[in-house]
């Protein structure tokens, strides 16, 4: 089957019912979203669809509809996401492993809420665990990441 | 009552084939009264199961997790609210994790899933924690349920269960939860003989 992503197309032989997490990480050798779970209990593996962010654990592959964009697609060393250089200027990350999955799921929610409260915050990134705690810093980084974008 | 057994004959092989508008159904006014309160017995015992209560719940739009596995009744973990769009558009789309798939199969603490998008059903259909008399007050009534007379609460699980809805997912739940009460097809049956008694409603 066929898949675009981060707006390369690639074609794969794999059973339909292999989750699109798989399918990135180990046919397209795409690792920057994390297996954390594999049941979405933790969102180390967000990436979007069409914009939309998704749990790519949960998702079979053969029922993807939409383009994939994974960390490696959202911006580039040269000119990084509003988010991703909030991340930076922010020293959210800790150990970093759901790092990925957090700036994920926050472009996705800036995209949907330009101006999120601290709570509307906590209610959308919830789902995306930190054993790091570096939850203060998250809601920091997003706050400043919709500030730059609103100035854009 | 030879006549009903005949007519329930009839709607189980509607209901088994699932082909919407296949179902012949019974002539309103020809089921008795005892027998139509005893389906709706049977409605309440599904729609207050945790498969299908847990997601329609009142206004304040948070999903319940509740069910053997769980012990207490609690709200969905993961601080979700699925706000007033019911499909968490304000918040954390229910599809982030609830995918759309027609593949029921997950692993028992996974998300689960079904063929059309997951969402809250509407605030009017609030049946988590709710009596019989409340339940069956809004099932009738056609400004909380969707403007279906009880012929088109037949259609409406019909139509739903073959685009593979929450109404066939919950008696094929995936994963170790727990399937709603005996089968699809006889709550079709029930909504039918509910509805050709004349939708009797407990007292209490
Ligand atoms: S790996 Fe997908 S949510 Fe944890
Ligand atoms: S930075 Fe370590 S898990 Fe989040």
């Amino acid at each position: 089957m066929k898949l675009t992503v981060n707006g390369t197309e690639h074609e794969v032989d794999v059973e339909p019912e292999m989750p699109l997490l798989w399918v990135l990480r180990d046919e397209l050798d795409i690792k920057g979203p994390k297996y954390g779970c594999g049941i979405a209990q933790c969102g180390a593996c967000t990436v979007h669809v069409d914009g939309m962010a998704v749990r790519s654990c949960q998702l079979p592959v053969g029922d993807l509809e939409g383009e994939v964009t994974t960390i490696e697609g959202l911006g580039t060393p040269e000119s990084l996401h509003a988010v991703q250089a909030a991340w930076v200027a922010h020293q959210v990350a800790q150990c970093g492993y759901c790092q990925s999955g957090q700036i994920m799921q926050a472009a996705a929610l800036l995209d949907l809420n330009p101006a999120p409260s601290d709570e509307e915050i906590d209610a959308v990134m919830s789902g995306n665990l930190c054993r790091c705690g570096t939850y203060p810093r998250i809601r920091a980084a997003i706050h400043d990441a919709a500030q730059k974008l609103s100035e854009a | 009552m030879q006549k009903s057994v005949v007519i329930l004959a009839a709607v189980s092989i509607a209901g088994a084939a699932l082909a919407e508008g296949a179902l012949t159904l019974p002539e309103e006014g020809s089921i008795s009264r005892a027998d139509g309160q005893a389906a709706f017995e049977r409605i309440y015992e599904v729609v207050i199961h945790p498969r299908c209560a847990n997601c329609h719940v009142g206004e304040d739009n948070i999903p319940m997790w509740s069910g053997p596995s769980y012990g207490e009744a609690r709200p969905h973990g993961m601080h979700i609210n699925a706000g007033e769009s019911r499909i968490g558009a304000e918040f954390l789309p229910c599809q982030t994790c609830h995918v759309t798939s027609d593949d029921f199969d997950t692993a028992p603490h996974a998300a689960p899933r079904f063929g059309i998008a997951w969402q809250l059903a509407p605030v009017e259909f609030e049946w988590f924690g709710k009596s019989r008399a409340e339940i069956c007050a809004q099932l009738k009534d056609p400004e909380r349920n969707g403007g279906r007379d009880w012929r088109e609460l037949v259609e409406h699980l019909e139509h739903d269960a073959s685009l593979n809805g929450p109404v066939a997912w919950g008696w094929s739940p995936g994963g170790d939860r727990e399937p709603a009460p005996r089968t699809l097809e006889e709550h079709v049956e029930d909504m039918a003989l509910w509805g050709a008694a004349g939708q009797p409603c407990p007292a209490e």
